[in-house]
C-alpha cells in the first residue's frame, strides 16, 4: 500500500494536473490517512471543481471522517454535474440511513438499484431501510416469544432516533446481541466493530486489577471517524455507542447511559 | 489529582512522572500506556483512525491518557475532578509537547 502510495504521489508531483490524485486520495482513504486524503482531494478540487469524480472523492473522506452533512453537500454537487452519478445516490442513501432520514435514504437507495450495477450492499441497506420504515410488515411476535432478530437490530432505535449514533451490545466473547452499525458504504459492519472494540475491555480490566479504582463503569475515547463510549452491562455484556466526532462529549455519555438501561432491561427479559 | 504520568506508548516505560506518594508511576504508565495502545488498536481495526483523548472512568477515579507521537500523557484522578476542564488541559498540553 505505501509503496502505490508513493508511486502515486510521485506521479501526481510529476504532473500535478493530472487525474491521479482521484487514485491517490481514494487509496489514503482505504488505508485510513484521511487528514493527507482531505488534503489531496482538496488540491485536486483547486484544479478540478468541476470533476464529479474529485467531488464523489471528497464526499467519500468526509463520510468516512464521520462530516455527514458535508458528504451529503459533495454528493449533492455531484449529482449536479452528473445526474445519472451511481456513488453519489449510493453515498447519499447511506449517509441519510445513518442520519435517520430513512425515506429520503430508500429514495436514494432505489434510485442506486435501479442503474442495475447489482451492488449487494444496496439490497442489504434497502432491506435495512424498509424495516426501519415499516416494521408493521415483519412477522408478529406473540408477547412471550425470545426477542427476534429484528428487535435486537432495532434495540437502541428510539434512543439514537437524531442519526449520526450508533450503539451494539456485545457479548463477554465480542458477539453482537444487538444493536446494528452500518458502513458509510452500506456495509453491516457490526461483528467487526463488536470484536474489536471489545479489545478495549480486556485491558480496562487488567488495569482495573492493578490500580486502585475499583471496577470500571464506561470508557470513551475521540476517534477521527467517531466518539466511541462503552460500559459494561451484565453478564459479562458491554454497550458500545459511536457517534459523529462533532457530538457533545456529554451528550454521548447520556445516549450511552440509556443504552446501557435498556440494554440490562433488554437482557433481563431475554434471560 | 492523583498523579501525571508520560509514558513511551509503545512500551509503557515512564519518560516523566509526578504522582502522589503511594502511587506507582510505572504501573499507571504500562497499564495506561496499555489500555491506550488497546483502544488505538481497536480503532484502526474498526476503521475509526487515530485515537485522541481516552477516558476511564471507574468507582473511585478516573483514568485519562492522550497520545502525540510516541509518547502519551496520562492523568490518574479523583471522582471529584472536573472532567471537561481537565480534557482541555490535556488537549493543550499535547499541543504544547507537540
Amino acid at each position: 500500500m505505501s509503496d502505490q502510495i508513493r508511486h502515486l504521489s510521485d506521479e501526481l508531483a510529476r504532473d500535478p494536473s493530472s487525474l491521479v490524485f482521484l487514485q491517490l486520495g481514494e487509496t489514503l482513504r482505504t488505508s485510513g490517512q484521511l487528514d493527507v486524503a482531505l488534503r489531496v482531494s482538496l488540491r485536486g478540487l483547486e484544479r478540478h471543481a468541476y470533476s464529479a469524480e474529485a467531488h464523489d472523492l471528497l464526499a467519500r473522506i468526509c463520510a468516512d471522517r464521520g462530516e455527514l452533512q458535508r458528504a451529503l453537500d459533495e454528493w449533492d454537487m455531484v449529482l449536479r454535474l452528473d445526474p445519472g452519478h451511481y456513488g453519489a445516490r449510493k453515498g447519499m442513501g447511506f449517509v441519510l440511513y445513518k442520519q435517520g432520514r430513512f425515506s429520503e435514504s430508500e429514495q436514494y437507495l432505489r434510485e442506486a438499484a435501479a442503474s442495475g450495477e447489482g451492488d449487494a450492499s444496496i439490497s442489504h441497506a434497502l432491506a435495512s431501510v424498509e424495516r426501519m420504515l415499516r416494521p408493521e410488515v415483519q412477522q408478529p411476535q406473540p408477547e412471550s416469544a425470545a426477542p427476534s432478530r429484528n428487535d435486537a437490530r432495532r434495540l437502541f432505535a428510539d434512543i439514537l432516533a437524531d442519526g449520526d449514533q450508533t450503539a451494539l451490545l456485545i457479548d463477554s466473547s465480542g458477539l453482537v446481541l444487538a444493536g446494528a452499525y452500518i458502513s458509510a458504504e452500506g456495509h453491516e459492519v457490526a461483528e467487526e466493530i463488536g470484536a474489536a472494540l471489545s479489545g478495549v475491555r480486556e485491558e480496562a480490566e487488567r488495569a482495573m486489577r492493578h490500580l486502585p479504582l475499583g471496577a470500571w463503569t464506561s470508557i470513551s475515547f475521540e476517534a477521527e471517524a467517531a466518539t466511541v463510549a462503552m460500559a459494561p452491562v451484565a453478564n459479562g455484556a458491554l454497550v458500545m455507542v459511536a457517534a459523529d466526532p462533532a457530538m457533545p462529549q456529554g451528550f454521548v455519555r447520556r445516549v450511552l447511559e440509556s443504552c446501557a438501561a435498556r440494554s440490562r432491561s433488554w437482557l433481563t427479559g431475554a434471560a | 489529582m492523583v498523579g501525571c504520568v508520560v509514558a513511551d506508548a509503545h512500551d509503557g516505560i515512564v519518560v516523566e512522572a509526578v504522582v502522589r506518594q503511594g502511587v506507582n508511576s510505572n504501573t499507571v504508565a504500562a497499564l495506561a500506556a496499555s489500555l491506550y495502545g488497546g483502544a488505538v488498536q481497536s480503532a484502526r481495526a474498526a476503521g475509526m483512525g487515530e485515537v485522541g483523548f481516552l477516558r476511564l472512568e471507574a468507582e473511585r477515579g478516573h483514568v485519562f491518557a492522550i497520545g502525540w507521537g510516541d509518547l502519551v500523557l496520562v492523568v490518574i484522578a479523583d471522582v471529584s475532578v472536573n472532567v471537561g476542564q481537565l480534557r482541555v488541559d490535556m488537549l493543550k498540553s499535547r499541543e504544547s509537547l507537540a
